[in-house]
C-alpha cells in the first residue's frame, strides 16, 4: 500500500516509531525486567547513577531511578492513550453529529468548543482534577474533558464537506439510515485526519498528565515521571539526576510520537507537504 | 525626558552586573533590620485564635506572656515580675510589672491579665481552654496584682502560662467585641520588643522597634521583615544569598541540609524547638476495625523501620520516639515503655494472629492514608515509605492527598482511616500530651482533639490524678503509669521526635536564648 | 459587513461568551465538597457550628443557589468579583495586582518567540532542504516535546544553581527596595529565565509556519515577477515573502496569546514568578472559589479582547479576508 511506503520512507517517522516501540517494550516488560516494585526501597538517597549498581541512582527516598523511570513509561502511555482514546470517542461523536445535521447542533457544538478555547484550560483540568480527588481516573477524565473539542472540530470541518458528497447521497437513496450513513460511508473517509490528530493528542496527554503530577495533582499512590520531577524539586541542588532522567524520558517518549505523527500526516495527505 | 539609550545601557548594565542575590545587605538601616521569612501568609495575625508556628514566630515579638522559660524549664520573670504559689497549690499570686505600656500607649495592667485568661484565651485557643478549666475565678487584687484561684492544685499552671500557650491580649481592644471579626486581628497590638507597622498583602509583614519596651537595652534591632516565600527552593536561595537571615523548621527541605550545614555564613542549631517537643504521629480511627484492635496497631508499628525513617527519609534529623513523652523533657520514664522496634516478621504474625490472613495477591488488608498537604515535602516522602513498609508486610495503603481546609475538616470530623500529624509537648503532659488520651476531649468538628476516639477511663483518671498531683514524684508515678498503659495500648503511633534545625546568619548574635526559640521573639537579637 | 459594526457584534459576543464562562464556573466550582466556612475553619485550626454557620451567612451561602448566582451576575456587572476567602481582600484588586506580572512575562515570551522564530524559519526557508534546514526543523520538533517545567527547571539547574549567572526564583531581589533604573534592571534579570523558558515553545511555531508560508509564498506568481524584474533575493525576500507571510503569523500571534494569558502557569509556577498562573494555583490549593471564579472572568475577557483585536489585525493585513 502506498501509505505504508511513504511512511516509512522518512527517517525520522522510522526512528519515532523505533524509539515509541522500545519505550512500549520497557513499560510492558518493566514487572518481567525488575523483579521488586518502584516504590521499593534499595538503599539510602540520593546517590548518583553508577553508584551502588544502580543505572541511574536513587531518588530522594532511596528508590531505584532505573525502576522509577521504567515504570513511570507505564503511567504515562497508560494515560496517554486512554484519554487519547475516550477524547477522540467523544469527539468523533460530538463533531460527526454537529457535521452531519449541521443547523443549531452544529451552532451549540461551536459554541461549546469556543467556550473551551476561551477559558484557560489548564486552570481548569486543575480545578477538576483536585475537586475530583486526584487520582489516575480524575487525570484521565480531566485530560479527555479539555481535549476533545479539538477532535471534534477536525471531525466536524471534514463531516461538513463529505456529508454533500455523491456517495452519501447515493447511501440515502438506497435507504440507508442516518446512523449507518455516519458509521459506514462517511467516517472511513474522515479517517485520516482523525489518526493524525490523535497521534499529536497522545504527546499532548503525556505532557499534561506530567505537568499535573509534577503539581502534586497526580494520583498519589503511583509513580510517574511528572511526580519524580515533582519530588526532585529541592533535591535537584544536591542530586541533578532526580530531575533531568525522567524530564529527558518525557522529552524522547514526545518527540518519538511527534515524529510518528508527522510520518502518519505525510503518508496520509501527500498533497499537503511541499 | 529619558534617553532611549542610556535606559538601554542601565538595563544592560543590570544584566550584565553579578547577580544582585550575590551582595549582602549594604546600609546601615538594612544591615539593623532582622529579615525572616513566612512560607504561607497567615490569616490574620490574632494570636490565640491560630497557633501555627508562623503565628508563634510573628506574635512572639508582638505580644508576651507572664512568664519565660530557660533550658531546664523553669520560670522566669517577664511581664510577670514573680509569683507565688499557696503552699496547698490552690492559690497562685502574680505580681505585674509597673512599667509596660502597649503599643498604643494605653497602660498593661490586671485587667488585661484577667481578661486574657479569664475570658479570651480559653474562648479562642483549646489548649489554653484545657489549661485554664482548673482556674475557679481570677481575682483582680489592684492594679498590679492578681489571685488565681484554683479548683484543685494544677501542677502544670505555671507551664501553662508559657509563651504561645498564654500571650496577654489587651483588654481595651478586645474586651466586648466579636474576637473573630475585630479589626485588631490585622493590625495586632502588643507589649512585645517589635509593634505591627505593616502588612503588605502577599508580600511581607513588617514589624518596628517598641520604643517604649520595658526591657533595658532591648530591642537589639531596628525591625523585623516577614517576606512570603512560598517555595523551599526560594527559601534556600534567599538562605544562601544572604537575602534572608533566618531559616526555621520545616522552612528548608531537610533534603538540602548538609548544604546549609556546609554554608560557612550561617549557623545551625538543633535545640530551638525543645520547648515545644514536637513528635511525628500517626493516628488511627479507633471507631473503625481493625483499627480498633490493638494488635493491629501494634503490627503497624513493627512493620515500620523508624530509624531508617529518621536517618534516610529525614536525613538525619530526628530521634525515634517510643513514648508519648518527648525523650528530653521531664516525666519521660524509659523503663516502663513498651517498644516496637523494626519486626517484619512479628507483625505479620499479629496480623495472622487477628485472622488477617494475606487474600489474593498477598494482601491481608486494605486502607487509606490522608497525608499531610506539604507539596512533597519529608512528609509525603515519609508517607510514601511507609507505604512501602506496609506493603511488605501484606498491607496495601492507598495514600490521600488533600489540601489544608479539607485535612481539617476530615480530621475534625472522623472521615479518615489512618492520618499524619505532629504535636508539641509544650513542656508539660498537662498541656499537650493528655489532649489527645481523654474521652472527654472526644469532640466532634473539632481537629486537634481526641481525633482517635481512645477511650481508657483509667487513662482519663490517671491524667486527671496527675495533673493536681501535689509534688513531682506524686506526678512521676502517675505519668510513668500513663506511659505504660498507653504504650501497651499503642495509644498512638508514635513515630519520631522532631528535632528541627534552625538556621541563622552569623552576622546576627542572640537568636535563640531558650528552649522556645523564636516563640520568645527577637527582642534580644544584635548585630554580631 | 463594515468593520465597525463587525467589532460591535463582537463586542456582544465577548460579553455573552463570558457570561457563559461565569455560570459554567459557577456551578462547576460549587460542586466541589467544602466551602468559605470549611476554608475558614481550616484557616482556625477548628471552627464550631456557630460561627461556621456566621460565616455562611456572611458570605452569603446560605441562601438557594439560584439567588446566590443572581447575585453574583449582578456584582461581576458592577465590576466586584468579590471576597477571596482566602486573603480577605477584593478579588478585582488581588487579580489587578498580579496582571500586569503575568502580561510582562507573556509580552517578554511573545516577543522573543516570535523574533527568534520568524528569523530561524525565515532563516530555514531561504534554502529548503538543506543541513540548516534540518537541523531548524530537529530543533523545532524538540522545542515542541519537551515539558516546559522541566525545561524551566534544566533552566534554573544549569543557569542559577551551576553557573550562578542568573537569579532563579521570583520577580526581584527579595528584601533589596531597588528604585528606579536599578529595579529595572533587576526584574530584567529575573525576567530572562521564565521568559526564555516560556518562549521556546512557541519559537518553534514561529519557526514552523514562517518557514512553511514563506515556501508557499515563494512559489507565488508575483514572486516569480519581482524576481524577473531584477529585484535582489535579500529585496524580493524581505518585500514580498516575509510580508505575505506575515498574515498567518499574525494570526497565531493572536492564538498564542489567548493561550499565555492562562498557560503560563506552570513556568510562573517553577520559577515563582507572582503572576495569574501562581495565583490560581494558590486559588485551586486553598479552594478559594471567587478568587478562581474571578480569574477565569478575567482571562475570558481577555482572551476575547485578543481574538477580536487579532481578527481585526488579520482583515486590516489581509484585505481579501472578509469579516464577519
Amino acid at each position: 500500500m502506498g501509505f505504508t511506503r511513504r511512511f516509512l520512507c522518512r527517517p525520522t517517522a522510522m526512528f519515532g516509531l523505533a524509539v515509541f516501540l522500545f519505550i512500549v517494550a520497557i513499560a510492558l516488560g518493566a514487572p518481567l525486567l525488575f523483579s521488586r516494585g518502584p516504590f521499593s526501597i534499595v538503599g539510602m538517597p540520593l546517590l548518583p547513577p553508577g553508584a551502588s549498581g544502580l543505572l541511574a541512582g536513587s531518588d530522594v527516598l532511596g528508590r531505584d531511578m532505573a525502576v522509577g523511570l521504567a515504570y513511570g513509561a507505564r503511567i504515562s502511555l497508560l494515560v496517554g492513550i486512554a484519554s487519547t482514546v475516550c477524547a477522540a470517542g467523544i469527539g468523533v461523536l460530538m463533531g460527526a453529529v454537529a457535521g452531519y445535521y449541521g443547523g443549531w447542533v452544529d451552532d451549540l457544538l461551536m459554541r461549546v468548543t469556543e467556550f473551551f478555547q476561551i477559558i484557560p484550560s489548564f486552570v481548569l483540568l486543575m480545578v477538576l482534577v483536585a475537586f475530583l480527588q486526584p487520582s489516575l481516573a480524575s487525570t484521565v477524565i480531566g485530560i479527555t474533558l479539555v481535549t476533545w473539542p479539538q477532535v471534534a472540530r477536525v471531525v466536524r470541518g471534514e463531516f461538513l464537506s463529505l456529508r454533500a458528497r455523491e456517495f452519501v447521497q447515493a447511501a440515502r437513496v438506497l435507504g440507508m439510515g442516518d446512523a449507518a450513513i455516519i458509521a459506514t460511508q462517511i467516517l472511513p473517509n474522515a479517517l485520516p485526519p482523525i489518526v493524525v490528530i490523535s497521534s499529536m493528542i497522545v504527546g499532548n496527554a503525556i505532557l499534561t498528565e506530567s505537568a499535573l503530577s509534577f503539581l502534586g495533582l497526580g494520583d498519589p499512590n503511583l509513580l510517574s515521571w511528572g511526580s519524580m520531577i515533582g519530588g526532585s524539586r529541592s533535591a535537584m541542588w544536591v542530586a541533578w539526576w532526580t530531575t533531568v532522567l525522567p524530564g529527558a524520558c518525557i522529552m524522547i517518549t514526545v518527540l518519538a510520537l511527534n515524529f510518528i505523527g508527522d510520518g502518519l500526516n505525510d503518508a496520509l495527505n501527500p498533497r499537503a507537504r511541499r | 525626558m529619558l534617553d532611549r539609550r542610556a535606559v538601554l545601557g542601565a538595563a544592560a548594565a543590570g544584566v550584565l552586573a553579578p547577580p544582585a542575590w550575590a551582595q549582602k545587605p549594604g546600609t546601615t538601616a538594612r544591615m539593623r533590620t532582622i529579615n525572616a521569612m513566612m512560607t504561607d501568609e497567615p490569616a490574620h495575625l490574632n494570636y490565640p485564635l491560630f497557633n501555627t508556628r508562623i503565628m508563634q514566630e510573628i506574635c512572639g515579638n508582638i505580644n508576651e506572656s507572664l512568664l519565660l522559660f530557660d533550658w531546664q524549664f523553669k520560670p522566669k520573670p517577664n511581664l510577670a515580675r514573680g509569683y507565688e504559689m499557696a503552699p496547698d497549690g490552690m492559690r497562685y499570686t502574680i505580681h505585674l510589672r509597673p512599667d509596660v505600656v502597649w503599643h498604643d500607649g494605653a497602660p498593661f495592667t490586671a485587667r488585661d491579665v484577667a481578661f486574657s485568661c479569664g475570658v479570651m484565651l480559653p474562648q479562642l485557643n483549646p489548649r489554653s481552654r484545657g489549661a485554664f478549666s482548673h482556674l475557679r475565678e481570677i481575682k483582680v487584687v489592684d492594679r498590679y496584682t492578681l489571685h488565681f484561684e484554683m479548683n484543685e492544685p494544677f501542677n502544670a499552671f505555671i507551664l501553662s502560662l508559657m509563651a504561645s500557650s498564654a500571650p496577654m491580649m489587651p483588654a481595651h481592644i478586645y474586651e466586648g467585641t466579636n474576637f473573630r471579626t475585630n479589626p485588631y486581628n490585622f493590625k495586632p497590638v502588643g507589649t512585645g520588643p517589635f509593634k505591627f507597622n505593616r502588612w503588605s498583602r502577599g508580600q511581607y509583614i513588617h514589624l518596628t522597634r517598641n520604643e517604649r519596651y520595658w526591657r533595658p537595652g532591648q530591642p537589639g534591632m531596628d525591625g523585623i521583615y516577614y517576606r512570603l516565600c512560598p517555595t523551599p527552593e526560594q527559601r534556600l536561595v534567599a538562605m544562601e544569598s544572604g537575602a534572608v537571615d533566618l531559616a526555621m523548621a520545616d522552612d528548608i527541605d531537610t533534603v538540602v541540609n548538609s548544604r546549609m550545614v556546609a554554608n560557612p555564613d550561617i549557623v545551625a542549631r538543633s535545640d530551638a524547638f525543645n520547648g515545644t517537643g514536637e513528635i511525628a504521629v500517626m493516628e488511627m480511627n479507633h471507631r473503625r476495625w481493625p483499627f480498633s484492635d490493638r494488635r493491629f496497631r501494634a503490627a503497624y508499628m513493627h512493620a515500620i523501620n523508624r530509624e531508617f525513617l529518621v536517618k534516610a527519609i529525614n536525613f538525619g534529623l530526628g530521634k525515634v520516639a517510643h513514648s508519648p513523652i518527648p525523650s528530653d523533657l521531664p516525666y519521660y520514664d524509659d523503663k516502663v515503655l513498651t517498644k516496637y522496634h523494626y519486626d517484619p516478621a512479628r507483625a505479620r504474625a499479629l496480623l495472622d494472629e487477628m485472622g488477617l490472613k494475606p487474600g489474593k495477591g498477598g494482601v491481608r488488608h486494605r486502607f487509606s492514608i490522608m497525608m499531610i498537604p506539604d507539596g512533597g515535602g519529608y512528609w509525603t516522602r515519609a508517607a510514601h515509605y511507609i507505604k512501602q513498609a506496609m506493603s511488605e508486610v501484606g498491607l496495601d495503603v492507598a495514600l490521600e492527598s488533600t489540601d489544608w481546609p479539607t485535612f481539617s475538616r476530615r480530621s475534625g470530623n472522623w472521615e479518615f482511616d489512618v492520618d499524619c500529624n505532629s504535636y508539641g509537648q509544650y513542656g508539660d503532659p498537662a498541656i499537650g500530651t493528655a489532649r489527645f488520651f481523654l474521652s472527654s476531649n472526644i469532640r466532634k468538628g473539632v481537629p486537634q482533639t481526641n481525633i482517635q476516639g481512645y477511650n481508657n477511663p483509667e487513662v482519663d483518671a490517671l491524667f486527671a490524678k496527675a495533673a493536681v498531683a501535689v509534688d513531682h514524684a506524686e506526678a512521676q508515678r502517675h505519668y510513668s503509669r500513663l506511659q505504660q498503659i498507653l504504650t501497651h495500648d499503642v495509644a498512638m503511633l508514635w513515630m519520631y521526635e522532631r528535632k528541627p534545625m534552625f538556621f541563622y546568619n552569623k552576622r546576627l548574635k542572640n537568636v535563640i536564648m531558650g528552649p522556645n526559640g523564636p516563640a520568645d521573639g527577637f527582642g534580644s537579637v544584635t548585630l554580631a | 459587513m463594515n468593520r465597525l459594526s463587525y467589532i460591535g457584534a463582537r463586542l456582544v459576543k465577548t460579553v455573552l461568551i463570558t457570561i457563559a464562562v461565569v455560570l459554567l464556573s459557577f456551578f462547576l466550582i460549587r460542586l466541589a465538597p467544602g466551602d468559605a466556612a470549611t476554608v475558614m475553619a481550616g484557616q482556625s485550626g477548628y471552627a464550631d457550628e456557630a460561627f461556621m454557620k456566621s460565616l455562611r451567612i456572611e458570605y452569603g451561602l446560605d441562601q438557594p443557589l439560584p439567588v446566590q448566582l443572581w447575585k453574583y451576575v449582578k456584582a461581576v456587572a458592577q465590576g466586584d468579583l468579590g471576597t477571596s476567602y482566602v486573603r480577605r481582600q477584593p478579588v478585582a484588586a488581588v487579580i489587578l495586582e498580579r496582571l500586569p506580572n503575568t502580561l510582562l512575562l507573556d509580552a517578554f515570551a511573545l516577543l522573543l518567540a516570535a523574533g527568534g522564530g520568524i528569523w530561524l524559519g525565515s532563516v530555514a526557508a531561504r534554502r529548503p532542504g538543506s543541513a540548516g534546514d534540518n537541523a531548524v526543523t530537529v530543533l523545532s520538533m524538540l522545542f515542541y516535546a519537551v515539558p516546559q517545567f522541566w525545561l524551566g527547571m534544566m533552566m534554573v539547574l544549569v543557569f542559577a544553581v551551576w553557573l550562578a549567572w542568573l537569579p532563579p526564583f521570583g520577580i526581584e531581589t527579595m528584601g533589596a527596595d531597588y528604585t528606579g533604573l536599578a529595579r529595572l534592571g533587576d526584574v530584567a534579570q529575573h525576567l530572562i529565565l521564565p521568559g526564555v523558558t516560556l518562549a521556546l515553545y512557541f519559537l518553534a511555531s514561529y519557526a514552523r509556519l514562517t518557514r512553511a508560508a514563506m515556501i508557499e509564498v515563494a512559489d507565488q506568481d508575483f514572486v516569480k515577477t519581482a524576481r524577473a524584474k531584477g529585484l535582489s533575493e535579500r529585496q524580493v525576500a524581505r518585500r514580498h515573502i516575509l510580508r505575505n507571510a506575515l498574515i498567518p503569523l499574525v494570526t497565531f500571534a493572536g492564538l498564542q496569546a489567548s493561550i499565555l494569558v492562562g498557560g503560563s502557569v506552570l513556568v510562573e509556577n517553577v520559577f515563582s514568578w507572582p503572576g495569574i498562573g501562581t495565583l490560581a494555583f494558590e486559588a485551586v490549593q486553598g479552594r478559594d472559589n471567587p478568587l478562581l471564579l474571578g480569574i477565569f472572568i478575567v482571562t475570558a475577557i481577555l482572551v476575547s479582547l485578543f481574538n477580536l483585536i487579532t481578527d481585526i489585525a488579520y482583515s486590516i493585513a489581509d484585505p481579501r479576508v472578509e469579516l464577519g
